[in-house]
């Protein structure tokens, strides 16, 4: 059993493009449930069930799409909490951003990112790109907490 | 020296003997006066010289182990005992006077002891002088005030040996000068008016042997009445106490070296006086006296003369120092042009070539060579460069805390014997040996620079001359030793050098930590700006093309179209701002340098390019194979790639023609090797040749010539010039252009 059910959490300031990725979603049929977070504190108060998230019971997602340029807590620290938490650490992170910096890249898989894509501007190809990411981690890949015992 | 004394052969003496005399134990004693040997306390007479009949009355044997108490009367006995157990130099010299069958003699006597043994030595008063310390205060007092109020060590000189001339009535006084090694020069005489001068003459080492050197350090004065007296033997020959012979170190009496007494005699000399000038407690030199007949000189009068020599010592670091004063200040303010001069210029070396007449004065040196990074650059009199070099390999291993000198470079590197005559005399600072950054000063052999005391060849005093020319032949491949104030100012000159480069280094490294911290800022800024604006460019464009999907049917085509319109201009958008991204960050790479086979590199640019342009009629073409270069591969593969595709793309023949290839070597720049890519295209009117390096500018409409952003030659140019090279265009309207770049062949330093 793939992680095709499991809920994705996108992490993402920019509500053009929270919007475009949505579309995209829509259209390629997929219907993972979606969760958003509009910046780093939000993401890591879901995660941790804290903060406005501390009695809803947030689910764990399945893979977590983090934007780098984050207002507030920022992408790369984000990140690096994940990483660092025990629990969290298993769930697959991948970068998705305009950053195309070879120090945030680097960064990122020091940190122990298991992806990173670079946000192309044409619509084409952000299409494309999205279809490969869904494609991989949610019908090629087994995750971790989709074998039931 | 007379006239009448020319015709003495001179005989070279024999100097190693001279050397090895033991002159201290020749045993005995010039005539003039008497020597006991006494043994205290008993004051025991077991050494006497051999003249105590004529000058005593008593045989030498009827002494012997005698109490000298016997010979004195008991005041003089309680002074003389007294006298033991004080310091000699206070109490010399007593005056006795001693009962010669009722004929009352007086003497001169004089007090010392050594190796235990206690010497007195007598001398009959000639005059009845009365001595009293006013007589004496009087003869010294004028002299000493003239020699602490002379301006200049010369004057100093010239004022003394007048005041011992009035002084002792000698024939000639001189004041020799020892130099480093210790060979003399006369640099100061007062003379009888009819004798030839020595003035300035200069004499080898060998002239007063180290022997006698010592001799005069530990006696301040000596006096040769006349040099045709008998000495006198000391009976018993052996010390009893010690069973050798007395050793006459401080003894005035003691009898003169036979070589030094043939030394004389070949000037003619009968008499001599000399005192010791002792500088720093090494003998600086002497103020010598001659006389061409018999000549005593009182004790009294020897004291006053002793007393201005020792007044004298005690001047000549203050004069020497004076002396210096105004050179050290000149050195100073020399140097003080070179540290204010060597911060402006960019490399600390330029300073000191570009002001080396200065640098010559520095040291007062004929030639000097600047070694910067290995380069050369001379003035004044010097080696041949190619010898400097060979010079610089020997020296390099022997320079000490950064400096090396010598006044006789061709004894200890041979090689220099062929140019000696500029180079006896060599410094050589080291700024930075690792980086070959030296400087050389160069003298020339002394023999050109001596002052020659008058026409060598003219004259018919043998001996000072033949003394001269025995000198001479000891100072080839010499040059005038380097004074320690011309040592003292290099050395300076070189922490100051180290300062300005040290201060430099922490500027740079300053501004380098600045630069960095600016650098990464940018760095950042770069992406930052690139990325925020993306982010609504991606906006624009994805909204339009949602509009497009969504509301086709309502738009129109007209809409339609001008949505798709905005499309193409947000994808225009990110072209230019990745061109510019790239451009920026062009600068930040660190070049990767290795030697590339440029026909490989160009080879794979056409096949990249020819993917792209397969449906295109294009020949390009190398007419011969490209030389290797120094570059970083995938900058200039990007030069070559966007050089030949603008061949390509501003190109309207139907054939289209482009030529990569490299011009023969310039002959001023050998190092750089100039590239070309020649096309038939459309060409660029000659006002644009500037113009078209430029960051976005473009000649032509978006829609022609498949309109890139127009940072292509821009990009092209700062590789280049990354590779400290230069690009241009050259063309002719409506035929083609050639666009020329130059590379490095050799490996140069970013």
């Amino acid at each position: 059993m793939t992680g095709s059910t499991q809920p994705l959490l996108l992490i993402e300031d920019s509500d053009e493009d929270f919007a475009a990725f949505e579309r995209i979603l829509r259209k390629a049929s997929i219907t993972n449930t979606i969760y958003r977070c509009v910046d780093g504190d939000e993401a890591l108060d879901f995660l941790h069930h804290k903060g406005q998230y501390s009695n809803s019971k947030a689910p764990r997602p399945g893979i977590i799409l983090l934007d780098l340029n984050l207002p507030g807590t920022d992408g790369r620290e984000v990140l690096e909490q994940i990483k660092q938490d025990n629990e969290l650490k298993m769930i697959p992170v991948v970068v998705f951003t305009t950053s195309s910096n070879p120090k945030d890249i680097e960064v990122c898989y020091r940190y122990g990112v298991n992806g990173y894509i670079i946000k192309p501007i044409d619509v084409k190809k952000l299409m494309r790109t999205i279809q490969v990411l869904i494609d991989y981690w949610f019908e090629a890949v087994i995750l971790p907490n989709s074998v039931r015992g | 020296m007379s006239q009448s004394e020319d015709r003495i052969i001179v005989q070279t003496v024999n100097l190693t003997a001279y050397d090895k005399e033991f002159l201290h134990l020749s045993g005995a004693i010039q005539p003039h006066g008497i020597l006991f040997a006494l043994k205290e306390p008993q004051l025991e007479i077991i050494q006497v010289s051999n003249n105590t009949f004529e000058l005593l009355g008593f045989h030498p044997q009827a002494l012997l182990n005698q109490s000298l108490k016997d010979l004195l009367t008991p005041t003089e006995l309680l002074f003389i005992e007294g006298c033991l157990v004080k310091d000699f130099e206070s109490v010399n010299p007593i005056k006795l006077s001693i009962d010669m069958s009722n004929n009352i003699k007086n003497f001169d006597g004089i007090l010392h002891r050594c190796n235990g043994v206690l010497i007195l030595e007598l001398e009959p008063k000639l005059t009845q002088e009365d001595r009293n310390f006013i007589r004496f205060y009087h003869l010294v007092k004028g002299a000493i005030a003239k020699l602490q109020n002379a301006p200049t060590m010369s004057g100093m000189c010239q004022d003394i040996t007048q005041e011992v001339q009035n002084l002792t009535g000698f024939d000639r006084v001189m004041i020799y000068q020892f130099d480093g090694k210790q060979a003399g020069k006369v640099i100061a005489e007062e003379k009888r008016e009819d004798l030839n001068s020595y003035l300035g003459l200069h004499y080898p080492a060998s002239d007063i042997p180290d022997q006698a050197k010592k001799l005069y350090t530990r006696n301040r004065l000596r006096l040769i009445p006349d040099i045709n007296s008998q000495p006198k033997e000391l009976v018993p020959a052996q010390n009893p106490i010690t069973n050798e012979p007395l050793d006459l170190s401080y003894a005035v009496l003691r009898s003169v070296s036979p070589c030094h007494l043939e030394y004389l005699r070949n000037m003619g000399v009968t008499a001599s006086m000399s005192i010791s000038l002792n500088k720093d407690k090494k003998l600086w030199g002497l103020i010598a006296c001659h006389h061409y007949s018999p000549k005593y000189v009182s004790y009294e009068v020897r004291t006053a003369c002793e007393f201005l020599g020792q007044v004298m010592s005690l001047e000549l670091a203050a004069k020497e120092e004076n002396e210096n004063l105004d050179y050290k200040i000149k050195l100073k303010s020399i140097q003080a042009q070179f540290i204010e001069a060597m911060p402006l210029t960019e490399n600390f070396m330029d300073g000191l070539v570009k002001d080396k007449d200065n640098l010559l004065q520095l040291v007062a040196a004929q030639g000097v060579a600047i070694c910067a990074n290995g380069d050369l650059s001379i003035a004044g009199e010097t080696p041949s460069k190619s010898d400097i070099y060979n010079l610089i390999e020997w020296v390099e291993a022997k320079i000490d805390n950064d400096i090396f000198y010598t006044d006789c470079l061709p004894r200890l590197y041979p090689t220099a014997e062929k140019f000696k005559d500029v180079a006896s005399g060599l410094i050589v600072l080291s700024i930075s040996q690792t980086q070959k950054n030296y400087v050389l000063w160069f003298r020339p052999e002394v023999i050109q620079t001596v002052n020659w005391g008058g026409d060598p060849y003219s004259s018919v005093e043998l001996s000072p001359r033949k003394s001269f020319e025995l000198w001479q032949e000891t100072v080839r491949s010499q040059s005038l030793p380097w004074k320690q104030c011309e040592i003292d100012a290099i050395i300076e000159l070189r922490s100051a050098i180290v300062g300005i480069v040290l201060r430099k280094a922490d500027e740079l490294a300053r501004i380098n930590i600045e630069l960095a911290r600016s650098n990464s800022e940018l760095d950042a800024f770069a992406y930052i700006a690139s990325h925020d604006l993306k982010e609504p460019l991606r906006g624009i464009h994805n909204y339009s093309n949602f509009l497009i999907e969504d509301y086709a049917d309502v738009l129109q085509a007209e809409g339609v179209s001008k949505l798709q319109t905005l499309v193409r201009l947000t994808q225009r958008m990110e072209d230019l701002i990745n061109s510019l991204l790239h451009f920026s960050r062009l600068g930040r790479v660190e070049l990767t340098l290795q030697k590339t086979d440029l026909n490989e590199l160009v080879n794979s640019v056409i096949d990249i390019l020819n993917i792209s342009l397969k449906e295109t009629e294009v020949d390009i073409r190398l007419p011969r194979p490209l030389p290797s270069v120094y570059c970083d591969p995938v900058q200039i593969s990007e030069v070559f790639s966007n050089l030949i595709s603008n061949a390509i793309k501003y190109n309207n023949k139907p054939n289209k023609l482009v030529e990569v290839g490299f011009l023969d070597t310039a002959l001023n720049k050998p190092e750089y090797i100039v590239f070309y890519v020649k096309d038939n295209g459309i060409g660029i009117k000659e006002k644009h040749f500037d113009a078209i390096f430029r960051i976005f500018k473009r000649l032509h409409p978006l829609n022609k010539y498949g309109g890139g952003t127009g940072a292509g030659l821009t990009i092209a140019k700062k590789i280049v010039e990354r590779h400290n090279g230069e690009i241009w265009v050259k063309s002719a309207y409506g035929e083609g252009s050639t666009f020329y770049f130059t590379l490095p062949s050799v490996r140069v330093s970013q």
